[in-house]
């Protein structure tokens, strides 16, 4: 097979928390990942594929929700903490809404629960944690949410 | 505009998400490892977040040995570097009594003056025993000798400008320099690769700074006309002055700037030019007066030149050149001037010593020999590079080539196994370079060999073969070392 090579100009973007997510690969790595893991879920667990479906939405529901509308802030000092207030998903693209990262991870979770809720046969009671997981996500990615903190839940220190 | 093979990309992203993996959980359970220990801090605030220097605890103290190595000599062609243990994975790291004689491919020796040179070295001396190491006192109390209004002049002359002034540290000359020329309400679009001087510089003037593509003049004529239309940030004023900072070689990549499409854009719009010359000033240039002359642009046409001594004059120090009003200026209110301790003077004797050399005013022809090696010796250096399939960024003529490996993994890998073979290189990974992109640096200096080169290679080729860096097809030839072999006859 011949090597494909990807081509790309260095994104403008300062914010070295975020710049990572503009290289090529990146969409492509985090299907794979997502695919994998169903298949570990599976052959740990032994369970019905539309199981190991519903597992790794609610995983990736956790593990997204945690790292992308939850932690604030970026694993660096050297910025000086002007990001400290922002979650990842608030600093990604500079705050711009509606880009193409943005959609395609606002889409990711609606396909997920897709898949999930097919392969179970739309059964009690995994739908119901399905459903909560994608319109918490979704409702987290809206334009409107851009640093709206609801009750003032993690408004941070 | 980089290439990388899309596997790569990748696995590259893979691995780093495993490496954030594993440090988060290694983070969660440190966490619940530390509330059974008691703490003395009750009520204080800690000094950093736990998010904060995550990616120094977990993921650059695991290749710690690969940074920071302890050296027991000149930098020369040849460096002796020290070797260390870690008893706990790198968490801490003990020197040993041994040494390793490695080629030095990392230092920034580009014309090699960093060893005993025979014109440098007996004046320095000299200097040394008049002056004493340190000057002990600012420029404006009592740190001004002869030999710094010497080499003002002579920096001055040598770079083409009206007049210069000096610094101690070539990190602090940019983020001490850029405050003192612009202020709240000024405009500053810098490059997006320029070096994290610039970056602090640029913070702590308090003006606003906007980023263009790098290298790009189209995209940089885009910004200004962007931000010249809406003015400042809410009050929509004109801006006060505008700064277009660029450098001349990026030390990163090894490449040198477009700079008079970017200079035609300036002089259109108006806006002030600030050149960092710190890898380009002695070593391009037919007589090694830098960029300006390499791509045949007017010195009077650059409004703010800036250089630092570390690289091609084996010293210390940096140093701005523009006109004489913008030096006076300078001197009237930056605070390196004022606070700062003085160039120490047989540092300044050692830049003046180097300028004369390479000007050939020492009565000798060892500065154009110089230049003509390290040309060569890049040159040379890159092709044969280039036929054993690496990616090397760069352009012809120019001594930084980074050597593209991408995969953490690969980082302390290649570090580890040069180091084995004697030979000495800089790795450098995220956050100093993009987080798919780490690189290899290698810099090549004038006291470089033939024989240390093409050692120097065959231990590359090897490495490469070992950790898999060689992305490119490689050309077909014929055993390497009876290719070079002919070459030498």
């Amino acid at each position: 097979m011949a090597k494909l090579y990807a081509q790309t100009v260095p994104p403008p973007d300062l914010n070295k928390n975020t710049e990572w997510f503009m290289y090529p690969g990146v969409w492509t790595t985090y299907i794979f990942i997502i695919f994998f893991t169903w298949l570990t879920v599976l052959s740990v667990f032994g369970c019905t594929p539309g199981m190991a479906w519903t597992i790794v939405n609610l995983t990736h529901f956790a593990v997204t929700y945690y790292f992308f509308h939850w932690k604030k802030g970026t694993p660096f000092a050297e910025d000086q903490g002007i990001y400290n207030r922002l979650t990842w998903w608030e600093q990604i693209d500079n705050g711009k809404q509606l880009t193409d990262n943005r959609k395609f991870l606002a889409v990711l979770p609606v396909v997920l629960y897709l898949i999930a809720s097919h392969t179970t046969d739309y059964q009690h009671p995994m739908l119901f944690f399905n459903t909560l997981a994608v319109i918490v996500l979704v409702i987290a990615k809206f334009p409107n949410m851009h640093k709206v903190r609801i009750f003032g839940i993690n408004s941070g220190h | 505009m980089v290439r990388l093979p899309y596997l790569t990309a990748l696995t590259t992203l893979f691995s780093y998400g495993l490496l954030f993996a594993f440090g988060q959980m290694r983070d969660f359970f440190r966490k619940i490892l530390d509330l059974w220990k008691s703490k003395n801090l009750q009520g204080y605030a800690p000094i950093c977040l736990g998010l904060e220097d995550f990616y120094t605890r977990r993921l650059y103290l695991r290749i710690q040995d690969c940074f920071n190595r302890p050296i027991a000599g000149a930098p020369d062609a040849w460096i002796d570097v020290v070797e260390r243990y870690s008893k706990d994975s790198n968490k801490t790291l003990h020197r040993t009594s041994k040494i390793n004689k490695c080629i030095n491919l990392g230092s920034y020796n580009y014309l090699g003056f960093a060893a005993a040179d025979e014109y440098c070295t007996p004046r320095v001396i000299e200097s040394l025993k008049q002056y004493s190491p340190s000057t002990c006192s600012a420029r404006v109390d009592g740190g001004t000798t002869k030999l710094h209004a010497e080499l003002e002049e002579v920096v001055a002359r040598f770079v083409g400008k009206p007049a210069a002034i000096l610094f101690g540290m070539g990190y602090a000359t940019n983020s001490a320099i850029i405050p003192a020329l612009i202020g709240k309400g000024g405009l500053i679009i810098s490059d997006s690769l320029n070096h994290n001087s610039i970056v602090n510089g640029a913070r702590g003037s308090g003006a606003t700074v906007r980023v263009f593509q790098h290298n790009s003049a189209a995209h940089l004529e885009e910004v200004l006309r962007e931000q010249i239309a809406e003015g400042q940030p809410r009050t929509h004023r004109p801006w006060k002055k505008i700064i277009v900072i660029i450098e001349g070689i990026y030390s990163m990549e090894g490449e040198l700037c477009k700079l008079p499409e970017i200079i035609a854009v300036c002089k259109k719009y108006k806006a002030y030019t600030y050149l960092d010359e710190a890898h380009s000033i002695g070593a391009i240039g037919k007589s090694g007066r830098g960029v300006c002359e390499l791509l045949g642009v007017d010195t009077a046409d650059m409004d703010i030149m800036m250089g630092t001594f570390t690289k091609s004059f084996g010293s210390c120090g940096g140093y701005i050149a523009a006109s004489k009003e913008i030096i006076q200026h300078l001197k009237n209110t930056c605070p390196a001037h004022f606070y700062a301790t003085s160039m120490s003077p047989p540092a300044a004797q050692q830049v003046i010593s180097a300028i004369k050399v390479v000007l050939g005013e020492d009565g000798s022809n060892r500065g154009a020999q110089k230049l003509a090696q390290i040309r060569d010796n890049s040159n040379f250096f890159r092709s044969e590079l280039h036929k054993m399939g690496f990616e090397v960024l760069g352009d012809n003529d120019s001594p930084v080539m980074p050597i593209m490996l991408y995969n953490p993994a690969k980082i302390p890998a290649f570090s580890r196994e040069c180091l084995r073979r004697n030979l000495a290189v800089v790795t450098v990974a995220f956050p100093a370079t993009p987080l798919l992109l780490a690189r290899a640096r290698i810099c090549i200096s004038a006291s470089h060999t033939r024989e240390d080169m093409i050692k120097a290679l065959e231990v590359i080729s090897k490495v490469g073969d070992l950790v898999g860096i060689k992305y490119f097809p490689v050309e077909p030839q014929k055993h390497l070392t009876d290719k070079i072999q002919k070459k030498l006859e």
